[in-house]
């Protein structure tokens, strides 16, 4: 082996350890830490304050469903079952049948939240823009079987909450 | 080689062709498929939608495949570009004046128009104009129409002209403002009629009660035959959850070719009635009480254990499967009971030792187009049995003479050569004259004042001209009063001219029923009984100690039961139903399944046995009929009662006729003694039961009964 190889090897390993007493004495790390916790403490803050405060969502969130109306008050579901069939899931279950006015209507719509995986597909499949996905995520159930839909509970959403619903539509609507 | 066949050549390959084939009837034995909408095997070639355009070589033009026969040596291109283009833009044309509403269209995912515009149409639309209209017409209870839809295949109308006769729809009109329609309004109106639902391509014309209560792709499809006439019509059930949807028919060019009746279609409705018994009930104090099965159960042991044997009956439909009828007769061997019976509505039992073995057509279904004579007897035979009326009609377009002995003057839609309406004893004794037979020593008096027509001298030629032919007996005949009569005339006739007699019976299973001996005087395979039982007459028009009644009604489906008499018996029913008949006889009522919630086994009238199985949810507590008697078999303590299914019945039964000897039973009609038969001239002696009510499933199927066939029936219980 090299001679003078191994002395400049030596000299450096004592110039390191010399550097990191020093190190050690003056704190050096810890102050290069502080600095970071120093610097973040004048940028403005990220942190929200749920649920007082909430995240920006986008138009397109896929939360809890609903079942919407044209503007006359009409049902828009027809009970094609289109959704039904591409639900891989299978956490929808429709009954049809011929309405009063002898229309094609769903006398049964459900989805099961639990079986649902919020993959948007319904919404996707459907041809009259029945089925949508809102932006509610908040949400929780507390007795066994509030996990299912109904048709109802779905419309009673779609009409509460048919103006975001409408406007996120018409967001969406120029990249569809 | 022979000159018949000839050789040709599909996107490439070479194929043999029958000459004078269609192309299309050549491309669909190759892999090669070619669209159509108008094209049916079983219609006649239309060739007005366009959709099957091919291109041949050397032809200057497109040709529909289905309108071009074949030639030697022509190269057709089913899938060039040329071809496709005219596909492409026939299928354009098509869809100028559809309607997209397809999601509400209850064709849709079984649509032929959906598939071919998937596969040869367009993926957008140019067609930015107005499109047409029409308005739906009412045809009924059974079709829906959404005539918008229509692509104008004809196929419809084809299948009123050439398959029924009866021409309810036609086109009106022409070019754009072509319609389907059935001229004066007017509801389609024939037993068959209803098999224009899967021959329309599209969603025009489409299922009623079915309408918009599934979708064709959730559904499950299972086999099964028909339970209603002695055809045995092999079908498809749909069923949802659980519950038959709809019943489409399976083809089976045996039996029922591609077509099924209206009863056989829409009978389904029968089993979701609100009228199903939905748990066994027991009357105590005149008041109907639920019980729970083993309750009842025990019961009706007991009440069968205390019973004498001489005073008790068992009667069933003969729409009951043929392990029903074997647990029956089983447990009615070992109680030691001789009354039994299936002949429901038969009021004329004297020549009944006489009677075959299994009364059968005499022939296979499929060859009554090929017979060259056939008489039917006694029988509204278009309403009896469908399918056999229309292979009639087949046979007389093909040039077999058809002769008609019968009460009343019935339409039917094709020419018959010759009609004898009256009497249909006078008339046979007429026959029986011409042909110089010589009338039974009893009817001799009578026969000779009987001076033999013209139409007589007709049927009588009929009868002799070459070829064998073939005497059918029908309800009418066999549930006549003086039935025994009847026969014995119709053996003599078929007798002196070589024909074969055949009967019409009633019921999906009364083959069944006569091999499994459910009948006083015969046992399993028709052996002799030592102690012949009452019959029907006999057990219902008396006072008995004990009665089961196996999904016999008492009124509509025993017309002779007697209220006071036979209703203070004890009653036991076993029933899908709890009508107010049966609220009023029975003292215990046990749910039943009807055919769809049970497996078994029917035998049709060519002696074909078919097998089925469950295929919907039972209804209510309801279980099947064989289960049930299993259960109160073992619960007798009777041995060999373990049968853990329907098969295994089946088995046994297969197993004991396999052991029996073959029993030689030949109907030995035309010597029997007739003295009984003195008013047989008389009227009203013809018992006609309407055709949607045969039976109990058919009397609840709503739909059928607001046909214009069952508003006539209810009306004047005349045809
Ligand atoms: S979001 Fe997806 S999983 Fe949920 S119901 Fe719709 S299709 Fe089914
Ligand atoms: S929600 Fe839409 S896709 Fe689902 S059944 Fe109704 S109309 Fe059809
Ligand atoms: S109603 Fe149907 S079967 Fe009849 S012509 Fe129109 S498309 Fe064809
Ligand atoms: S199928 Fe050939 S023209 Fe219609």
């Amino acid at each position: 082996m090299d001679e003078s190889w191994t002395l400049v090897n030596i000299n450096r390993l004592i110039m390191k350890k010399i550097k990191n007493y020093i190190k050690t004495f003056l704190l050096w790390e810890l102050w290069q830490g502080l600095s970071v916790t120093l610097r973040n403490f004048f940028r403005p803050s990220t942190t929200i304050q749920y649920p007082e405060e909430k995240t920006p969502q986008s138009s397109r969130f896929r939360g809890l469903h609903a079942l919407r109306r044209y503007p006359n008050g009409e049902e828009r579901c027809i009970a094609c079952k289109l959704c039904e069939a591409v639900c891989p899931a299978l956490a929808i279950t429709i009954e049809s049948e011929v309405a009063d006015d002898g229309t094609r209507r769903a006398s049964r719509y459900d989805i099961d939240l639990f079986k649902c995986i919020y993959c948007g597909f319904c919404e996707e499949a459907c041809p009259v823009d029945a089925i949508v996905e809102t932006r509610i995520h908040e949400y929780h159930m507390e007795a066994p079987g509030e996990n299912i839909m109904t048709k109802d509970k779905l419309l009673a959403i779609g009409d509460k909450f048919d103006n975001l619903i409408t406007k996120d539509k018409a967001a969406d609507a120029k990249y569809r | 080689m022979s000159n018949d066949i000839i050789e040709i050549e599909v996107d490439g390959k070479s194929i043999q062709a029958k000459k004078g084939q269609m192309i299309i009837e050549a491309t669909d034995t190759t892999s090669s498929y070619v669209p159509r909408f108008c094209y049916h095997s079983k219609l006649s070639i239309a060739a007005n939608c366009r959709m099957c355009l091919v291109e041949v070589e050397k032809e200057s033009k497109p040709l529909p495949a289905c309108a071009t026969p074949v030639s030697e040596g022509m190269k057709i291109f089913t899938r060039s570009p040329y071809a496709i283009a005219a596909q492409k833009a026939t299928m354009e044309f098509l869809l100028i004046n559809h309607p997209l509403d397809c999601p509400i269209c209850d064709q849709g995912g079984e649509c032929e128009l959906q598939d071919i515009a998937m596969g040869y149409g367009r993926g957008i639309s140019r067609y930015n104009d107005n499109k047409r209209v029409v308005k739906d017409k009412n045809i009924g209870p059974l079709v829906s129409t959404d005539m918008t839809r229509c692509i104008h295949c004809t196929r419809c109308v084809r299948f009123g002209e050439e398959i029924t006769g009866a021409q309810d729809l036609g086109t009106v009109m022409r070019g754009e403002d072509m319609r389907i329609d059935t001229y004066v309004e007017k509801s389609i109106d024939h037993e068959l009629s209803s098999n224009i639902i899967d021959l329309c391509p599209v969603g025009a014309l489409n299922n009623k009660p079915y309408r918009y209560s599934a979708r064709s792709w959730e559904m499950i499809q299972h086999e099964t035959i028909a339970a209603h006439d002695c055809v045995g019509s092999n079908l498809y059930a749909h069923v949802l959850r659980g519950k038959v949807k709809r019943i489409v028919p399976r083809e089976n060019e045996a039996i029922n070719e591609t077509w099924i009746s209206d009863r056989d279609r829409f009978s389904y409705e029968g089993i979701y009635s609100d009228d199903r018994l939905m748990s066994p009930m027991i009357k105590k104090d005149d008041k109907w009480q639920e019980i729970s099965w083993k309750d009842a159960l025990i019961e009706v042991v007991e009440k069968l254990k205390a019973v004498d044997q001489k005073s008790s009956a068992f009667l069933a439909s003969p729409n009951s499967t043929l392990e029903e009828f074997y647990l029956l007769t089983k447990l009615s061997n070992d109680l030691s009971i001789n009354n039994v019976d299936h002949r429901l509505r038969v009021v004329d039992f004297t020549d009944q030792d006489n009677d075959p073995k299994i009364p059968l057509l005499g022939m296979n279904i499929a060859d009554i187009e090929k017979c060259k004579q056939i008489v039917v007897i006694g029988s509204d035979i278009r309403k009896e049995a469908p399918i056999i009326g229309h292979r009639i009609r087949k046979a007389a377009l093909a040039g077999t003479q058809i002769g008609v002995i019968n009460e009343n003057i019935n339409e039917y839609f094709f020419d018959i050569s010759a009609y004898l309406s009256g009497s249909i004893i006078k008339n046979l004794l007429g026959l029986l004259n011409v042909l110089g037979g010589e009338s039974p020593k009893e009817m001799q008096d009578i026969s000779k004042q009987i001076k033999p027509t013209e139409e007589h001298k007709e049927m009588a030629a009929i009868l002799n001209s070459e070829g064998k032919g073939h005497l059918i007996l029908g309800h009418l005949a066999i549930n006549h009063s003086y039935a025994s009569v009847i026969r014995t005339l119709s053996a003599k006739i078929a007798h002196l001219t070589g024909s074969e007699l055949g009967f019409v019976t009633e019921g999906s299973n009364a083959a069944g029923a006569h091999l499994m001996g459910m009948l006083p005087h015969r046992g399993f395979a028709g052996a002799s009984q030592e102690i012949v039982g009452k019959n029907v007459q006999e057990m219902t028009e008396n006072s008995l100690d004990l009665l089961l009644l196996f999904n016999a009604e008492p009124g509509n489906d025993l017309p002779s039961f007697s209220f006071e008499k036979a209703g203070h018996s004890l009653v036991i029913a076993m029933t899908p139903y709890a009508t107010e008949k049966y609220k009023m006889t029975a003292d215990i009522m046990l749910p039943i399944g009807t055919f769809a919630e049970t497996s078994g086994t029917y035998i049709n009238c060519e002696n074909r046995s078919q097998s089925f199985s469950v295929i919907a949810n039972p209804v209510g507590e309801s279980r099947p009929g064989w289960k049930v008697l299993r259960a109160i078999g073992s619960m007798l303590g009777m041995s060999d009662f373990e049968f853990e299914s329907s098969e295994g019945v089946l088995d046994e039964i297969s197993q004991k006729l396999n052991d029996m000897p073959a029993s030689n039973i030949k109907p030995n009609y035309s010597t029997q003694d007739l003295t009984n038969s003195k008013n047989f001239l008389d009227s009203n002696l013809v018992q006609r039961t309407p055709m949607y009510e045969v039976d109990s499933v058919l009397r609840h199927a709503t739909s059928l009964q607001l046909t214009p066939e069952a508003c006539r029936s209810l009306a004047k219980y005349e045809y």
